[in-house]
């Protein structure tokens, strides 16, 4: 073998173990010297390129991955949200248009449970801030004890403005709806049909409804309305 | 009862792929850093660039259907990462290779001689530089460069020789020109 060829196929491959290349270096001890130059620079530069990664780059990684996952999943939501909101806003309309005649207060709370699922699935959380803000039209207010509230919107109870607040619990989703004292007569102490149950009581100067899907889930928010809420005539 | 099964399905399939992809992660972030510095010549770009990859790689971990190809498999998204930079910043980016004089990884505990060769490393042009680090810090072979890089194996040797006989140059270059000053 050449010198050349020799320079050629150890600076490519300094750790090669190409028969060609052993035998010359056996018989030149000029290439073997070179060789063993090449192989040490070889071994410096392996060192000098195994730079330190960053601490915990590996969970780095796979924490960004997940939080993506979790955006996709949320960018995923609005086109199905939305149909979904829009058959709900469509049915609460017809029944609200419907039953407007006829129907009672009970029948009207009844109605807007069907838009609990659509408020659920935005997946907002309500700060305490923007429900005492909308409390305040009935000179109420409430506090942390009442959980985890993910809707707080107003809605007309057969053209009574109420609050109708969604509460997250232990057994599920309760309904919290506030109203003025002066609708006392037009609700049950307790109601309900095949899907909810429902219990109304005074509070101070205002009336709390609540409807969910058992009793127990109903009295358990009544307890807990009681410490969180307030109402000043 | 169908229900729960597919559900179980679909969340054991969930795991897998999460799980399969915890151990790509950990089983290639280094080398893949690592490729990514010496490609870019800047941690904090790389560090970005490989996190790019790994998202892409999750997205489309389903394609990866032989573990054994994942090496090659997250160079290949890496490289195409890197190319998008460029397309993405045309304007504003300023051209790495004005710039990498300097120590592209410096380190303040390291010797002397190691960023000498960093800096002789990183002096070279990309097209010696990629197979070299190929070579150092993924461990392939001539053929496994050539097919990665798309060239064909002659003209992979020939760039791992010119590579490798330029740092011979710098480095002795410089050897000589300490012994000089010290002397």
């Amino acid at each position: 073998m050449d010198d050349l060829s020799f320079r050629k196929a150890v600076y490519a491959e300094p750790f090669t173990k190409d028969a060609a290349v052993i035998e010359a270096a056996k018989q030149d001890p000029k290439k073997q010297a070179f060789w063993d130059e090449i192989k040490q620079m070889e071994n410096e530069l392996k060192e000098a390129m195994h730079i330190p990664v960053p601490e915990n780059l590996a969970e780095k990684l796979i924490l960004r991955q997940s939080l993506d996952n979790h955006t996709q999943v949320k960018k995923q939501r609005p086109w199905y949200i939305a149909l979904a909101a829009s058959v709900m806003f469509a049915s609460v309309l017809s029944v609200y248009m419907f039953s407007k005649g006829s129907g009672n207060f009970q029948d009207d709370v009844f109605a807007h449970m069907s838009h609990v699922n659509a408020e659920v699935m935005k997946g907002q959380q309500v700060d305490l801030a923007a429900m005492n803000n909308k409390l305040a039209t009935f000179n109420g207010s409430i506090s942390d004890e009442i959980g985890e509230v993910v809707s707080a919107n107003y809605c007309y109870l057969n053209t009574i403005k109420s609050l109708h607040l969604i509460i997250k619990g232990e057994n599920g989703l309760t309904s919290l709806f506030v109203v003025p004292d002066s609708i006392t007569d037009s609700v049950g102490e307790t109601f309900s049909n095949a899907s909810y149950k429902g219990a109304s009581f005074l509070l101070e100067s205002a009336k709390v409804i609540i409807v969910g899907d058992s009793e127990s889930a109903v009295n358990e928010m009544k307890s807990k309305a009681q410490q969180a809420l307030s109402f000043s005539a | 009862m169908g229900n729960i099964s597919d559900e179980a399905t679909v969340l054991s399939d969930m795991n897998t792929k999460q799980n399969r992809y915890e151990a790509l992660v950990r089983a290639l972030h280094a080398d893949i850093y690592r490729y990514a510095v010496w490609l870019i010549k800047d941690k904090s770009i790389a560090e970005d660039v490989v996190q790019e990859t790994f998202l892409r790689a999750w997205k489309s971990l389903d394609s990866l259907k032989d573990e054994a190809a994942a090496k090659a498999w997250l160079i290949t998204i890496l490289r195409r990462e890197n190319a998008r930079r460029f397309e993405r910043k045309q304007f504003d980016t300023v051209d790495i290779d004005d710039v990498s004089i300097s120590d592209p990884v410096a380190h303040s505990e390291d010797s002397m001689e190691h960023r000498e060769v960093r800096m002789a490393i990183a002096s070279l042009s990309e097209e010696y530089r990629e197979p070299l680090t190929l070579q150092i810090i993924m461990g392939y072979s001539g053929d496994e460069i050539a097919q990665q890089l798309n060239l064909n194996k002659n003209t992979v040797m020939t760039r791992l020789f010119r590579a490798r006989n330029q740092l011979k140059e710098i480095l002795t270059k410089q050897m000589n020109y300490g012994e000089r000053a010290n002397g």
